[in-house]
């Protein structure tokens, strides 16, 4: 007699069951992870709130002595830093992205796991790092935008910008690989039938600002490369005495950053955009708008960044375009804010705490929109920057706006994460509280802008007519801490004596509200099957228009009878934590100038890298059902390897530009004319023939011919090693022969970096190749493995293209002054 | 996804596969590659040419470009998706590379950046 499949969730455990500590340190279940990253960065909302209240402690009265310059100074760089890379962006992508992707898009995890749990802990860890300083009495102090050249060591000489600089670098390492991985999870993962007009906006938001993630975290990782060079290198990137400019450090700056207001406001978008329809009991208004809306504002705030430095005097065809840009952007957003005006226009309004906060945040945003407007203009932009009226606008539009959504979606998805109900009373309280609290703190900011009272001084002369004000402020931004401590209490009471929550406790509309309440670990016994938007609504009450007073027959949607044991749920790894540990040993070893840790960091790194590589006992193999249950039956790791492609392309650029530019700059002994043509032309020549042979490698393991393969990637990785045998000989040449240092003059630190950079990609490359070769050789390999293979050799074309582009502007046009 | 759908769409993954290039076309285009860095290179010593040596080195690294990345990296014969996936951040690149080009040296050429 056959075995009957087990009944639909009798004997699972929910996710935040089981495992221990170990179960939580090793745990790859984005649930779970979502839940790391939300304790980590409430833990960080906590520091940042008393940065903040220490600062505006210092600016209660005139002339007060109640922290030093100094401290001040640090304190408002940390409570910018804390808040913006370690509160908002890990609340709203790594808290509420972790948990509610695959649960909105009906996918069981993430596309990667093991990477997913990667970027938490090099989060966790990057975060430790740039709080160190507390250990130290060295916090970063020049501001989060970290102005050079007051971040160079004749100004800076403490280690407090080297926290700012490494711990910046861990950062964006983590938030580029959640990027990669919830955008490929979400392009390839989906629910059948849920194409891209049927997803929650919410993952809309999450779509656009991924990708604004991977292309705009480059920039600053190559300012941040250059900052790194300066102050441990002795370089001279942002020097003007060298010939430098600091310009470019806002230029690269600003290029991220302003894509970076985003990254914080869509996925705030994206929750309103979840909420109101839910306490609506309507549809989202003019759906279709809204997706392209985000699609818009993504696009123009590429063209934006310009609109931070209008004081640099950039001249007036420069202010001009980046005026105009930053007045469009306007257009699509009032879109969506008139959207969601309209979404709430006739409907069905329950007005719970998670409703209140959205309404407050669309009223607030607004505010801080308009006052964003003014400042697209560079006459009134001349006038008001580096003024409070500029620390009111982005307090409104991040304090006001994304922490709202964020608070709002707490109080809505609350219940989906833990099983337990918080309580509505103290939710009324919180918000109250927070609604006068935030506006009678942030609202005279206006005033005090106005009357001439400049951001970052950390005290001022009576009589100035800022008195009152500042009084005012502080006195409220205890009451927002009060606030915050009602939220605390009501997490507390929820966690001990909350009522337990259903499954579906808001009557909501999308598929995360079909799983049970906490979700299992596989998230969906059975993936489900989208037929319209609001899916979950839409196999309730038969159509997305319903009311929500009609019969749901939601019971009749689900599947009576699915053997949950049979779905495959990957095996949780330790090694993400080593490879976090590795990155961090390099990151506190540079600090400290130990170089030995560094050596012992990068070696835990390489170690825990190549063990996690084999440690999936299925390594490589083409996985079936992964490209079946892909959206695009295209393969997760492809999609994967593509983006990070399109990222690097940001890198390379980057640096392509500052050595375009520092070229021409360039004074001293050397220039491009000691460039090496016929030994670079060889190394050309070797590196363009190593793709073909990673090609041919390629097509032997399609046609399952395994020496062949691995003969031909052995001899890739060979012509991998003379280009970089080339590579070293050309360096050596001109730092033994011609005397050209590391720093000599601009061109030097710039073709040695620029060219340094691709060496060693290529030297990642060669590794990857020989990792590959032993794969092959232990027969690893085969045609239905033969991904792998294809993966590996799409990096390393992308480092022979990237070599044709450097081979051309640096080599060839050596002697074209603006090239 | 029952095992049909997932036969369906393995048997899609793998035609797209099959459309790769064999070795003849790879080696062909190797050579190709190699008479333009040949090219490249004669133009970069040819004195006649130094007037066009700019346009004629751009065009011929964008040929050199788009031959590895169409025939090497099979986004001639793979689906669109990747195609996208590259051109619009290398769009976005070259914009970054052209936007700061602009800014250092016309736009800004008399403010001392």
């Amino acid at each position: 007699m056959a075995a009957q499949p087990k009944p639909l969730y009798v004997r699972e455990l929910n996710y935040l069951e089981g495992g221990g500590i170990y179960g939580w340190l090793t745990t790859i279940d984005h649930k779970r992870i979502a839940v790391l990253y939300g304790i980590t960065a409430l833990v960080m909302l906590l520091f940042g709130g008393v940065e903040a209240l220490l600062v505006r402690t210092q600016l209660m009265v005139p002339n007060n002595h109640f922290l030093t310059a100094q401290q001040y100074n640090q304190f408002f760089t940390m409570h910018g830093l804390t808040m913006i890379f370690l509160v908002i962006m890990p609340l709203e992508t790594g808290f509420f992205g972790n948990f509610l992707i695959p649960l909105q898009i009906g996918a069981r995890d993430v596309a990667f796991p093991r990477l997913n749990a990667l970027s938490y802990w090099v989060f966790l860890l990057g975060a430790i790092t740039i709080n160190l300083g507390w250990i130290w009495g060295a916090l970063p102090n020049d501001g989060w935008f970290g102005y050079a050249n007051l971040t160079e060591k004749f100004y800076s000489p403490g280690i407090n910008i080297d926290f700012y600089d490494i711990g910046l670098l861990i950062l964006g390492v983590s938030s580029v690989m959640s990027a990669l991985n919830f955008f490929v999870t979400i392009i390839n993962m989906r629910a059948p039938g849920m194409t891209f007009f049927r997803m929650p906006m919410f993952i809309w938001s999450l779509l656009v600002t991924t990708i604004l993630i991977l292309l705009a975290f480059p920039a600053l990782t190559v300012g941040l490369i250059f900052l790194f060079m300066d102050r441990y290198f002795d370089t001279h990137y942002y020097r003007v005495i060298a010939g430098a400019t600091p310009i470019l450090w806002q230029h690269l700056f600003w290029i991220f950053g302003h894509p970076e207001v985003y990254i914080m406001i869509l996925p705030a978008f994206g929750l309103i955009s979840e909420i109101i329809p839910v306490f609506s009991h309507k549809p989202l208004f003019g759906y279709p708008m809204m997706a392209y809306s985000l699609i818009l504002i993504a696009f123009l705030s590429y063209g934006v960044w310009g609109h931070h430095m209008f004081a640099t005097g950039m001249g007036p065809i420069a202010d001009s375009t980046f005026a105009i840009t930053s007045m469009l952007i306007a257009i699509p957003t009032g879109i969506k804010i008139f959207s969601w005006i309209a979404t709430v226009w006739g409907g069905r309004l329950q007005f719970s705490t998670a409703f209140l906060f959205a309404i407050a945040f669309v009223l607030q945003f607004t505010i801080g929109g308009l006052s964003g407007v003014m400042h697209a203009s560079p006459p009134i932009d001349l006038e008001q920057t580096d003024s409070y009226i500029i620390v009111a606008h982005f307090h409104y539009v991040l304090g006001l706006g994304a922490l709202f959504a964020v608070l709002g979606a707490l109080y809505m998805y609350w219940p989906k994460i833990t099983g337990r109900m918080l309580s509505e009373k103290l939710g009324k309280w919180n918000f109250w509280l927070a609604v006068w609290s935030f506006n009678a703190t942030f609202f005279p900011m206006h005033f005090l802008g106005e009357l001439g009272m400049p951001r970052r001084i950390y005290t001022y002369a009576p009589h100035m007519g800022w008195d009152f004000w500042n009084y005012w402020e502080t006195i409220n931004a205890y009451i927002i801490a009060l606030s915050f401590i009602i939220l605390a209490i009501n997490v507390w009471w929820s966690l001990q004596y909350g009522e337990r929550a259903a499954a579906d406790p808001w009557d909501a509309r999308t598929l995360e509200w079909s799983t049970p309440t906490p979700p299992p670990v596989y998230n969906f016994a059975a993936v489900p099957t989208v037929m319209a938007r609001d899916a979950f609504w839409v196999a309730k009450y038969g159509n997305v228009e319903a009311t929500g007073l009609e019969q749901s027959n939601v019971a009749a949607t689900a599947p009576s009878l699915v053997d949950v044991s049979k779905i495959h749920i990957p095996a949780p790894s330790l090694y993400p934590v080593f490879i976090a540990l590795g990155v961090f040993g390099m990151g506190i070893g540079m600090l400290v100038e130990w170089y030995r840790v560094v050596l012992m960091g990068a070696a835990l790194l390489a170690i825990s890298v190549i063990s996690m590589t084999f440690e999936y006992p299925s390594w490589g193999r083409e996985d079936p059902h992964a490209v079946a249950e892909s959206f695009l039956s295209l393969d997760s790791r492809k999609v994967g390897i593509w983006s990070f492609i399109g990222s690097e392309c940001v890198f390379f650029a980057s640096l392509i530009s500052t050595y375009m530019v520092y070229k021409a700059r360039s004074t001293g002994p050397f220039d491009a004319d000691i460039l090496n043509i016929p030994l670079t032309s060889f190394s050309t020549f070797v590196l363009l023939m190593s793709s073909l042979l990673m090609v041919l490698a390629l097509a032997g393991y399609q046609r399952n011919d395994k020496f062949w393969g691995t003969f031909w990637l052995i001899g890739t990785a060979i012509f991998g090693c003379i280009f970089l045998g080339g590579q070293v000989y050309e360096f050596g040449d001109f730092w033994l022969n011609e005397g050209m240092l590391f720093n000599s003059n601009l061109f030097s630190q710039c073709f040695y970096t620029l060219v340094g950079f691709h060496g060693f990609h290529v030297f990642i490359g060669v590794c990857w190749l020989v990792t590959l070769a032993v794969a092959g050789m232990l027969g690893k390999i085969d045609t239905k493995r033969s991904l792998a293979v294809e993966i590996g050799g799409l990096y390393w074309h992308f480092v022979d293209i990237v070599w044709v582009v450097i081979f051309t502007l640096v080599y060839l046009m050596r002697t074209i002054k603006h090239a | 996804m029952n095992e049909h759908a997932v036969e369906h769409a393995v048997g899609r993954a793998h035609a797209v596969e099959e459309h790769h290039p064999q070795a003849p076309t790879y080696i062909v285009v190797a050579i190709i590659l190699t008479i333009l860095t040949a090219f490249e290179i004669g133009v970069f010593y040819a004195p006649s040419l130094q007037v066009i040596l700019v346009p004629l080195l751009i065009i011929l690294a964008i040929l050199k470009f788009i031959l590895v990345a169409a025939f090497y990296m099979h986004l001639h014969f793979d689906s669109r998706v990747f195609s996208a996936l590259f051109i619009f951040p290398l769009g976005l690149a070259a914009l970054i590379v052209l936007s700061l080009m602009l800014l250092f040296f016309y736009l800004g050429e008399h403010l001392a950046l």
